[in-house]
């Protein structure tokens, strides 16, 4: 790739992040939410590893820490509903807003979300859904980089 | 009155990503501080555009985009070497 591509990617990459993140949190106010979130997140990182190549992207994801963000996001998203099971007997209550005044208040309060809507546990959940979209995604493609250049080491192109 | 959960959420995930920004020392591409500096200006001047999200009233700033670039910066520094 060209230097001013080489330049120009990793800033601009940080900024496709940061406004992923900000689709993540607007997700129960706005068009946008985890996965579209996680979606823009994981454009930035292949953004880079586009440019720059898998051995020298800035951005680093190691096997060990894809694994751990992925698991963190599915058993976030698994504990979110089995607190709403076991507290008001329904998987994924909503138990910040408790539309049902069934949840004592403190554990109401503790589920809330602290903004202006006090959407419950929706943050939270587009929260750990974009963990786990920006991981899967980047995955993929990590992972195909990765096999072509395993690749290189098997094609032996005489024979082609 | 700020509203906290945009303020934390965005941090997270920032300081989650910008741990794992790592210079390679042997590209010779460096990005440095100068980098970064440029990079916060340009992301307040986005936020502001931006806008806070509807029924935010707290500022006139996307305060999980500021946050979410606080986050990668301190991640980076403290864990990202």
């Amino acid at each position: 790739m060209s230097t001013i591509l080489k330049i120009f990617v990793f800033p601009a990459s940080i900024i496709i992040m940061c406004y992923g993140v900000l689709t993540i949190l607007g997700g129960h106010i706005t068009p946008g939410g985890g996965f579209q979130g996680g979606a823009m997140i994981a454009a930035g990182i292949i953004f880079c590893l586009v440019v720059y190549g898998l051995d020298e992207s800035p951005i680093k994801l190691s096997h060990d820490f894809m694994a751990g963000l992925e698991s963190a996001g599915a058993l976030g998203y698994v504990f979110l509903g089995l607190a709403g099971l076991f507290t008001s007997g329904f998987f994924l209550y909503n138990l910040g807003t408790d539309l049902y005044h069934i949840v004592p208040p403190a554990i109401s309060a503790a589920f809330n979300y602290p903004d202006a809507l006090h959407a419950g546990i929706i943050p939270y959940l587009n929260f750990v859904v974009g963990l786990k979209v920006l991981v899967g995604l980047s995955a993929v493609v990590i992972t195909f980089m990765g096999v072509k250049g395993i690749g290189k080491d098997y094609i032996d192109d005489e024979e082609i | 009155m700020v509203y906290v959960g945009p303020l934390v959420l965005g941090f997270i995930i920032g300081f989650i990503l910008g741990t794992r920004i790592k210079q390679n020392p042997e590209s010779k591409l460096k990005f440095g501080a100068s980098v970064f500096v440029v990079l916060i200006i340009v992301a307040i001047l986005m936020a502001y555009q931006l806008g806070p999200f509807p029924y935010y009233t707290d500022s006139p700033f996307a305060n999980g985009f500021l946050a979410a670039l606080a986050g990668i910066i301190v991640g980076k520094l403290t864990l990202g070497r």
